[in-house]
């Protein structure tokens, strides 16, 4: 599970040659980028493991933040993966909502087989993925105006379609056992068996970036782009592969929910898209790519989650529950940045 | 969103509405025109002359067949509207029996319904309504429409959004609906006789009026048994996120074990809820109560794994403002009160059948 890119870096043959001495995207992907990722998880573990108590550290407790950083961790390592190569994709909520209406819609609604539902709602997330990176790379406009476009135009055509087809803005539907047994299951009646997809995504996700070349060309796209094309890597082939992964990671969450809660709803999802991004940054990825790693985002994604639900553990006044997560992931962020930081400049002294 | 909100939660403003306001008989009578002979005490305010020529059809003008209501409601294939015209419908037949008609005029979206519905109230008067019955959604934009119908003497009566506040600001006869904090206090009520003592309001909307009604009624409702209720306020980062919402709720329930009730203000919520309750063992224990009434709230209820939700009944918004304008048209008939509320009704075990076969029948 050593998804670090940093690793893999050394070996990319014609990336790293003609390019400028960038202590981001060079130097500073040799010390491990999710060290300060990692200090924060712990840090904010420990402060709830404090003010929360047994109940915090039960399984019942450990189920609460587990069970929502697999969910958004399955849609945060592909964004991450964007981010580092320089993108970002605001799609994901209204992705994650459309496949969630088409699952319904199909197996629910109109009583067709689930795993025609299933295919059908992941395939809705591919489609808008290649959209988006098509666009992207195409039309050169910022990726942060077409995903959001795509955001908006999505959530609508869930909205109009679902309205036409159904009548209503909400469908439930039933699942067969074995849709159930590997989307909604909760194991031990507290764990979702959405734990174990985020694992699959981490490790296939951390293989391909350590084991294959990709791993490099990602990281280059990100901190050099015109090099990166120079050397001959397909920066625009991988930028549209990634945005398709990123489309299948929100479609996946939202097949999980509709088997897990029994139905679907239009207005679901949204949250995704801003909580994804802060699950990354927190893992240490830079918002303007070049820098980063899978181990950091599964990092921050723990510590967003830990954040969001250690909360109601406290048994402090939930009014207050969105300001703790605002000061609780800037600190987190901060002490990234710092340690970042830190350790570029300890490298570059002993170089020097 | 904004769509959603109005349909779902469509009577926002009427938490304003006060019942027994004794004065508002007279002024609402008052801006009919109308030779009113249903009111008691109210006749008296009733300036017969005023605008006689369009209040001579409008109010108990002896023959029906030149009756034509309008009635201004959301959109016909928006499942709590549907059911609304539901009850238009079934009222409109008297009507046509009697040889006059109902017209129903919809929006196409809700994304601009202020505007959009204050279109529709003029469309209705200049299509020759004898009396329009709408909803007050949005009164800044619609107020000035309703006056143009009250001051040519067209009688109007306000449903499902407005409530009394608003139906005196315009001159409309009465209102129909439902009542948010007098729901939360029935809701309240219902878990105090069930013997729950420490209910939580889960807002996952908070600092909306509406919601912020509802979970202060239940607070009003529960504490008559000597039970308390705490709203647990869910941020935005959780909206839209069933996951997050039930890791919330069920975090608040391992955190404080003396809770033995849940209510949510909406029936997805509620799903959330009943999962956050299984996952933290406390089934049986702990009883859960939702506003807003849909299948899955039914089945739960039927299955003993629910205790109640609260139905705001539209059939009986859209059957009661249609009969209430025809017998006004036709006889000068009026109810006495000011606000004709259809709501609350707890859906409990005790009758959840019958709520079961009116889904079915699609009148609930």
């Amino acid at each position: 599970m050593s998804a670090q890119l940093s690793e893999a870096r050394p070996q990319a043959p014609s990336g790293a040659a003609p390019r400028p001495p960038s202590p981001l995207s060079i130097r500073g992907l040799v010390y491990r980028p999710e060290a300060g990722a990692l200090i924060g998880t712990l840090g904010v573990f420990v402060f709830f493991a404090v003010f929360g108590g047994s109940k915090f550290l039960a399984a019942g407790g450990t189920a609460s933040w587990l069970n929502v950083a697999a969910e958004l961790g399955i849609i945060a390592i592909p964004v991450g993966l964007l981010m580092v190569a320089g993108e970002l994709d605001l799609s994901v909520g209204s992705v994650l909502a459309s496949s969630s209406m088409t699952l319904a819609i199909v197996s629910g609604h109109w009583g067709g087989p689930m795993i025609l539902g299933i295919v059908l709602a992941l395939a809705a997330g591919v489609v808008t993925g290649l959209l988006n990176g098509l666009l992207v790379t195409r039309t050169n406009v910022p990726s942060f105006v077409v995903t959001l476009a795509t955001n908006f135009g999505m959530a609508g055509l869930t909205l109009g379609l679902s309205r036409v087809i159904t009548g209503t803005t909400s469908v439930g539907i039933k699942p067969d056992p074995a849709s159930k047994a590997v989307f909604g299951t909760l194991i031990g009646g507290q764990f979702e068996v959405a734990i174990f997809w985020w694992l699959a995504v981490a490790a296939v996700v951390a293989w391909v970036l350590q084991m294959t070349k990709y791993g490099n060309w990602v990281l280059a796209v990100g901190g050099d782009p015109v090099s990166a094309r120079a050397c001959g890597i397909p920066t625009e082939r991988l930028k549209v592969v990634l945005y398709v992964a990123s489309g299948f990671g929100a479609a996946l969450v939202g097949v999980i929910q509709t088997c897990l809660y029994n139905g679907a709803q239009v207005a679901n999802g949204q949250s995704f898209v801003f909580n994804s991004i802060i699950a990354v940054v927190v893992g240490g990825v830079l918002l303007t790519g070049g820098y980063g790693s899978v181990i950091g985002v599964i990092l921050g994604t723990l510590t967003f989650a830990i954040v969001n639900q250690g909360i109601y553990y406290t048994g402090w006044n939930a009014d207050w529950a969105s300001f703790i997560l605002g000061v609780l992931i800037l600190a987190a962020v901060l002490m990234n940045n710092t340690f970042r930081r830190l350790a570029l400049s300890a490298r570059a002294g002993k170089k020097a | 969103m904004k769509g959603t909100l109005a349909h779902r939660r469509p009577s926002t403003r009427t938490r304003t509405a006060v019942v027994g306001l004794l004065a508002a008989a007279a002024l609402t009578a008052c801006s009919s025109g109308a030779t009113s002979s249903g009111g008691s005490s109210s006749t008296s305010a009733a300036p017969a002359g005023g605008s006689a020529t369009s209040a001579a059809p409008a109010a108990g003008s002896g023959g029906s067949s030149n009756i034509s209501i309008f009635v201004v409601g959301g959109k016909s294939d928006d499942p709590f509207w549907s059911k609304v015209k539901r009850g238009v419908d079934d009222a409109a037949k008297v009507v046509e029996a009697a040889g006059g008609k109902v017209t129903w005029l919809g929006p196409q979206n809700y994304d601009n319904l202020g505007p959009d519905a204050a279109k529709l109230i003029l469309s209705a008067k200049s299509q020759g309504a004898t009396a329009l019955i709408g909803a007050d959604w949005v009164p800044d934009a619609q107020n000035q429409a309703f006056k143009t119908l009250t001051d040519a003497g067209i009688p109007v009566f306000l449903y499902n959004a407005g409530g009394v506040t608003e139906a005196k600001n315009i001159g409309a006869l009465s209102y129909v609906g439902s009542e948010e904090e007098l729901a939360g206090k029935a809701g309240g009520e219902f878990f105090g006789t069930n013997g729950a003592k420490n209910v939580l309001c889960v807002n996952t909307l908070p600092g909306a009026a509406n919601t912020e009604a509802r979970c202060k009624g239940v607070s009003e409702g529960i504490s008559a048994s000597g039970g308390k209720s705490s709203q647990l306020p869910l941020p935005s980062s959780n909206f839209g996120n069933p996951t997050a919402v039930t890791q919330a709720i069920k975090a608040a329930l391992l955190k404080d074990p003396s809770i033995d009730g849940v209510v949510t203000i909406a029936t997805q919520d509620a799903d959330s809820a009943a999962a956050a309750i299984d996952q933290a063992e406390a089934t049986g224990k702990v009883k859960l109560g939702t506003f807003d009434m849909d299948d899955n709230q039914l089945s739960r209820i039927k299955d003993g794994k629910q205790l109640f939700c609260i139905d705001q009944q539209p059939y009986l918004q859209g059957y009661l403002a249609v009969s209430q304008a025809y017998a006004y048209n036709a006889y000068g008939l009026r109810v006495a009160q000011e606000s004709v509320l259809t709501g609350p009704a707890i859906v409990s075990k005790d009758n959840v059948d019958a709520a079961i076969s009116g889904v079915k029948a699609g009148v609930r």
